[in-house]
Parts: C-alpha cells; sequence; structure tokens
C-alpha cells in the first residue's frame, strides 16, 4: 500500500502575533512605492508636466510666428487680464455651454428613448435601427461634420426633402445645428450604455408597480430613474467631455462661424494659436478648458464617491 | 658619379617626396572640396494642395524644376518637401519647421502675406546681395520688387501675383439690355448693372462678390479687399502699423455690401460661406450660366482650360467678358495684389543659400515662370511675359486681360495684425451677406469692436 504523500505544513504568524495587529488602521508596505514608481512616472510625464507647461505657456508672450516667437517672455498676468476683457471669449464661452448642455441633454434623452424603444421593438427592428446609430456613433467626426453640412446648407437633403430647397438651416441657425449633429454622433453610445442599463433592471419590481395600479410615468420615476441614475451620470459625463472637446465637426462644418456663432473654445483656441500666431493666448484658453473638464470630472467623482 | 649620387640621391627623393606629397594633399584637397560641394544638399518646401490649380500639376511644375536644376548642378542634392493640406495647414507646418535650424527649409515658397512676420522672427536671409546682378529681378514691376522689401533689404522674391477683375457673362448682360463690351466707370455702375439682371434674369445671381470667413484670409484678398482698395480711403495699415478700423474708405465699401445684399443681388450663403473652396465657385456658375457678374481673381479664367478642368469650358474665351474693377466713383482702376514669394532661410549655411538662389534662378526661367503662372493661376511677376503667347494662349484671353490690369493693383500689407484685421471685415461681410438688414455702418462697428477687442486700443486707428 502506498504512503499518502506529507503535505508541507504552511508556517505562519502565530495566534499571539497575529492578535497584535490592529486591522482597523489603514496599512502600507513601503516596499509597494517602487512597484507605483512607473504609473508615478508616467504621471508625471505625460501629465504633470505637460499640463505645467501649458500652465506656463499661457502666461507668455510666445507667438508662432514674429519677434516673440523664438524668444518668448513670462508676462505674468497679461493674458489672463486680456482674457477678462475679450469679448469674443465670453462669447464663445456662451456658445460652449449652449453646445456642452444642449449635446448632454440630447444624447441622453434621444439615447433612453431609442433604448427603450429598442427594447419592446421587434428583433429584426431592434438589428437594424440599432446598427444605423451604431454606425452613427462611431463614424469618424470628419464624416458626420460633411455629412451633416451637404444636408443642411441650401440644396441639401433637408431642405429639398421639406420642399424648400433655397433654406440654408445651417447659416441660419448654425448653433442649434452643429448641437444636433453632436447629438446624433453621439447618441449611438448612450443608447448601448441606456440600454444594458434598462436590461439590468429587474422585471420583478416593474411588475410588482404594475400590479399596484403604478401609472408609466410613476414607474418611470420612482423605479426606473433611480436605477438609471448611475449609468445615466456616467453618459452625462463622458458626453459632457466629448462635447467639450468636439473640435473636428463644428471646424468641418462651420469653422465656428458665422461670425462667432459656433466658435465653441477648441476652435477659438486653435483659432488664436495657429490663425492669429497667439500660441500663448490659445494656449490659455485651452487651460480654461482643462478648468472646464476639471469641473465636471470632480462632478463625477463626488456623485460616485457618494453612491459608495 | 658616386660621389654625386651620394650628395644629390637623397635630395632628389627628398625633393620627389615633397612635391608627391603636396601633389598628393592638393589632389586631396580637391577631391575634398569636390566632395564637399557634392555634399550640398538644399530642402524645397511648398504647398502641394493650394498654389497649383490642381496637386498633379503642382507635382509636375515642381519635378520638372528640380530635374532641370539637378542636371544643371550635379553636385546639390534637392529634397522636394511637399506640405500637405489647405493654406492655414501650409503655414502651421511651415512656421513649426522654421522654428528648428535642423527643420527649416533651405527655400521655401509661402505667400507675400508672410513675409515681413517670417523676417521679424529672424527666419530669412537678405537675398539683396544675390539679387544685385540678377537679370529677372530687374524685369520685375516696381510694386512687385517691393513685395519683399523690408529696411532697405529684400527677403523674399515673387513667383506669381494674383489679382481681381470683373467677370462678366456675355450673353446675360446682353439679355439685360448692357451694352458690350461692359466696362463700369463706378461701383453704381456695377450695382446699376447687376440690378438689370436681376429684373431680366431673376433666376440667376446677379453679382457674386466674396463675403464670410470659409475662404480665409485669402477669400478678402479675392473679395472685399479690392473694393476698399478702390475707395477714398483704402488704407489698411498706417506707416506706423497701426490697423485701420474706421475710414470712409471702410464705410463705402461696406455700404457696397449692403447694397448689394439688401437689394437682393449677392450670392447665396450657401455659396459663400462654403468651406469648399469658395473663391473658385463663380467659374462653375458661369460655366452653368446662372451667375451674371463676379468680383473674381485672375485663376477664374484658367479655371475654364482642359489642363485645370474647374470646370472645363471650351466656349470660355467667347462667352465671358473681363473687365477692370473701378473705384468708387471713377478715376481708373483697383486691385489688391498678393503672391507667392521664395525666401531663403537665415540657417542655410553660404553654399546651401548660393544653392538655393541657383534653384530660383531656375524657377524663374521664363518657360518655368509661365507654367507656374498659367497652372497655379498667376499672373507672372515678369512684365514682358504678359505678352508672351505660351503665357496669353493659355486662358485667352484672360490672361492677357489681368496681366494689363495688374500695374492698377496695390499690394496687402504683411504683419502679425493683418490677420487679426482681416478675420474682423470678412465678419463684417459675413454679417452683411447673412443679414441684409444689417447697414453698413452696424458692419463696420462689429468690426471695430472685434477687432479692437483682439489687438487692443493702441494697435488700431481711427482714418477720417
Amino acid at each position: 500500500m502506498a504512503s499518502l504523500p506529507v503535505m508541507d505544513t504552511v508556517t505562519g504568524p502565530s495566534m499571539s502575533e497575529l492578535w497584535k495587529t490592529r486591522h482597523d488602521k489603514s496599512r502600507y508596505q513601503w516596499s509597494s512605492l517602487g512597484l507605483l514608481t512607473p504609473a508615478f512616472a508616467l504621471l508625471v510625464l505625460l501629465f504633470l508636466v505637460p499640463m505645467g507647461f501649458a500652465v506656463y505657456l499661457g502666461l507668455t508672450n510666445l507667438t508662432l510666428v514674429g519677434p516673440t516667437a523664438i524668444h518668448s517672455a513670462f508676462t505674468g498676468m497679461a493674458n489672463l487680464e486680456r482674457l477678462k476683457s475679450d469679448t469674443t471669449f465670453w462669447s464663445s464661452l456662451w456658445a460652449t455651454g449652449i453646445f456642452i448642455v444642449g449635446s448632454v441633454v440630447g444624447v441622453v434623452v434621444v439615447g433612453y428613448v431609442l433604448a427603450s424603444l429598442l427594447m419592446r421593438a421587434r428583433p429584426w427592428m431592434r438589428m437594424i435601427v440599432g446598427g444605423v446609430v451604431v454606425v452613427a456613433w462611431m463614424m469618424p467626426a470628419v464624416t458626420a461634420g460633411m455629412t451633416w453640412y451637404a444636408s443642411t446648407t441650401g440644396g441639401g437633403a433637408f431642405s429639398t426633402l421639406l420642399g424648400i430647397p433655397n433654406t440654408n438651416f445651417l447659416d441660419n441657425d448654425p448653433l442649434l445645428v452643429v448641437t444636433l449633429a453632436s447629438i446624433w454622433s453621439m447618441t449611438g453610445f448612450s443608447m448601448l450604455v441606456m440600454g444594458a442599463a434598462l436590461r439590468n433592471i429587474p422585471s420583478e419590481a416593474i411588475e410588482a408597480a404594475t400590479v399596484e395600479n403604478a401609472s408609466s410615468w410613476q414607474r418611470f420615476r420612482m423605479i426606473i430613474l433611480p436605477l438609471l441614475r448611475p449609468t445615466m451620470t456616467a453618459v452625462v459625463l463622458l458626453t459632457g467631455l466629448l462635447a467639450l472637446a468636439n473640435f473636428s465637426l463644428i471646424y468641418i462644418m462651420t469653422q465656428g462661424g458665422p461670425g462667432n456663432a459656433t466658435n465653441i473654445l477648441p476652435l477659438y483656441s486653435y483659432q488664436q494659436a495657429f490663425t492669429y500666431n497667439n500660441l500663448a493666448y490659445g494656449a490659455l484658453i485651452g487651460n480654461v478648458m482643462v478648468v472646464i473638464a476639471t469641473v465636471f470630472g470632480v462632478f463625477y467623482v463626488r456623485i460616485t464617491a457618494r453612491r459608495l | 658619379m658616386k660621389a654625386i649620387w651620394k650628395g644629390v640621391l637623397p635630395r632628389v627623393i627628398a625633393g620627389t617626396a615633397i612635391i608627391a606629397m603636396s601633389t598628393a594633399t592638393l589632389a586631396t584637397g580637391g577631391v575634398t572640396q569636390a566632395g564637399a560641394a557634392s555634399k550640398v544638399t538644399i530642402s524645397v518646401a511648398y504647398a502641394a494642395n493650394t498654389t497649383f490649380d490642381t496637386t498633379p500639376l503642382g507635382l509636375t511644375w515642381w519635378t520638372a524644376v528640380k530635374t532641370e536644376y539637378e542636371q544643371k548642378y550635379p553636385n546639390v542634392t534637392v529634397n522636394l518637401v511637399a506640405v500637405q493640406g489647405g493654406e492655414p495647414d501650409f503655414l502651421t507646418k511651415l512656421a513649426l519647421d522654421y522654428h528648428s535650424t535642423s527643420t527649416a527649409p533651405t527655400l521655401a515658397q509661402f505667400p507675400s502675406t508672410e513675409i515681413a512676420l517670417y523676417q521679424s522672427t529672424g527666419y530669412l536671409k537678405s537675398l539683396s546681395p544675390f539679387l544685385k546682378n540678377s537679370s529677372w529681378f530687374a524685369q520685375f514691376p516696381k510694386v512687385i520688387q517691393n513685395e519683399g522689401l523690408i529696411g532697405g533689404k529684400i527677403y523674399a522674391v515673387s513667383s506669381g501675383e494674383n489679382n481681381v477683375g470683373l467677370y462678366y457673362d456675355k450673353a446675360i448682360m446682353l439679355k439685360a439690355g448692357i451694352k458690350l463690351p461692359w466696362q463700369p466707370k463706378t461701383w453704381n455702375d456695377i450695382i446699376a448693372a447687376a440690378e438689370k439682371i436681376k429684373a431680366a434674369e431673376p433666376k440667376i445671381i446677379p453679382l457674386w462678390t466674396d463675403a464670410g470667413t470659409s475662404a480665409g484670409p485669402n477669400g478678402a484678398g479675392y473679395g472685399i479687399l479690392n473694393l476698399l482698395a478702390g475707395s477714398s480711403t483704402p488704407t489698411i495699415q498706417t506707416s506706423s502699423g497701426k490697423m485701420v478700423v474706421d475710414s470712409p474708405g471702410l464705410l463705402q465699401t461696406l455700404n457696397f455690401y449692403h447694397e448689394v445684399f439688401s437689394k437682393g443681388l449677392g450670392a447665396p450663403t450657401s455659396q459663400l460661406f462654403s468651406p469648399n473652396n469658395a473663391p473658385n465657385i463663380p467659374s462653375a456658375d458661369f460655366f452653368k450660366g446662372t451667375l451674371g457678374i463676379a468680383v473674381g481673381a485672375n485663376f477664374l479664367g484658367g479655371n475654364w482650360t482642359k489642363q485645370v478642368s474647374f470646370p472645363y469650358w471650351s466656349k470660355a474665351s467667347t462667352a465671358m467678358g473681363v473687365a477692370g474693377l473701378p473705384k468708387v466713383n471713377g478715376g481708373g482702376y483697383a486691385s489688391t495684389l498678393s503672391g507667392w514669394d521664395f525666401g531663403i532661410s537665415s540657417a542655410a549655411s553660404s553654399a546651401q543659400a548660393t544653392a538655393a538662389f541657383n534653384f530660383m534662378n531656375v524657377a524663374q526661367e521664363q518657360k518655368n515662370l509661365i507654367e507656374a503662372g498659367n497652372w497655379a493661376g498667376w499672373v507672372p511677376p515678369v512684365q514682358s511675359d504678359w505678352t508672351v503667347p505660351l503665357y496669353t494662349n493659355f486662358a485667352a484671353p484672360f490672361n492677357e486681360e489681368f496681366g494689363k490690369l495688374l500695374p492698377s493693383s496695390s499690394e496687402l500689407p504683411t504683419s502679425a495684425n493683418y490677420s487679426v484685421w482681416v478675420q474682423g471685415i470678412e465678419e463684417a461681410s459675413g454679417t452683411l451677406a447673412q443679414t441684409p438688414s444689417t447697414t453698413g455702418a452696424q458692419a463696420l462697428a462689429t468690426m471695430k469692436g472685434f477687432v479692437t477687442n483682439q489687438l487692443g486700443a493702441s494697435a488700431v486707428t481711427t482714418l477720417k
């Protein structure tokens, strides 16, 4: 009869040692700092240093060409003073706000409506409509911009279909049209995320509410909306950030015009840096965008932290 | 004998050795110099998609000049740097390349409005020593010679110029009861002709004149700035460098735009604001018979040739007429003048600078210069070329007519503040086109506010 293998004895701290260890306090293994160093180095090199340099650039007189292109100097608060009295900047900030709010509200509402309709739709319809919406989302901004430009100018698809071929929607209501284009291009993402969240809502809860004679509005307000809130928060944050950084779509469609009607901050920053050659002032406007993005980030962290 | 050899032989050997060494040194030196000469490499940067009417025509021209040059100067290697993209992309790339001596192109071709910017940055070498004995430069009209003149030195030389005049469709003019050949004497004559066209042919566009910002700074150069050039006070930038934001000339110009658009004589904003090459749209409209008159650049005529085909229109030479753009109240013609110029980088060594200037010599040979003019839609800067059949026959009669109009043209300013100022006047013209109820005075106030806001009150001025 073969003998059974002898198990190795696992040696560890004795019971008395374990009793001495406090478990209600955070414990650090200082040796793990070495393992964190590469990530920290990347954070410093790829984020903190460029950000710090961008902040510094915003406080200089650096230009793309001209006498201060090579020999720029720190000019203190001069660019900030200029920013305060720059009426184009304030109108650009206002246009940015409208564009972001419009895009976010549109994306969330249309995304939710499509997702809930598709839940009830026949499979073939779900596949076709879902596919089309997702294609719009995956389309490069250049293609989306050209599509919307061609559809909304005089002689385009919209005006021709409506029987008013000479109407130029893009020039008549430029901010509205680029916001609609932005909603159109991001709705696919919202629809997919909302659809996944809707499928995770327990059907028992809905059924119980229905048995209790809850109206559809009550079911939406008391059950669906609270359960969807975390998903909606993520969609709001992400689409808000995407809208804030949406340079290509508007550049293709209007280049910020007519006048300054669609000149949102990314375009104004580009215009200052590369059309007017004011690299430093363009960088400062970019820094304003970083501040706005940070506000979004803090908002998101606070909301998610509250959930935890 | 032995004695003789004893004393002489070592000397002969030593002498021979010295001679041999000297010869070898000289020979080696010669080889080294030849080797150094063969190592001269220059880079030539140009806009691949914007200067010539089509990208293939540009490639053909640059390759032909490079080939001819390298045959003439076998010790020099030319690296052509074709910068892709629109004009703003090209300018950004060039400015960034100039930042470092290792990437600065030895020779570059850029718009004349950039010369002062590059010179003030220290990017350009003075060409004056090279141009002293240049036969082709001596043939440039003074206005073109001075295009690159800063502080008594020349930093860039023209390779071609754009000027502006009036194009009109002869058949439409006749239908409107306008006698041919048509030559308006004042701006009111242009408005009157456009009104007659509108009355006779309500469905067509009576008068095309550029408006808005979509075509970039060049759009204004092909449109509204030509009217300003013919106004009572055409100054854009004063001698002290201040940008003019309010003047009788600006008001006259914006009032003209107000009249055009408030009377429904202008092009629709879908065309004017098109980011798709708006200054070239009139050539397609004329071909379709949907446009009466256009304030248009010299290159529109070339668009109808088979080589450019934008679109090809064999009957253009007989169907279309050209007239000078009159000044506001008569007294001659007016036009802006803007060219594409060659400049040599300040980072170039003396051997590279000489090689780069020799490249310019080849590019400025009559055949090369005229072909560039034909294919890029330029009037050649050498006055005698304006009557050479290679030029006049390419887009007859337009090329010759615009050559005749060139002496009435004036250069656009070249400074950092110009790009802001031109944005202001383009926004003003765009507002007038989009909202025809806007008055000229209101548009001028908007422009004044924008430019003053961007440049600061100390950088702008008002002319009475």
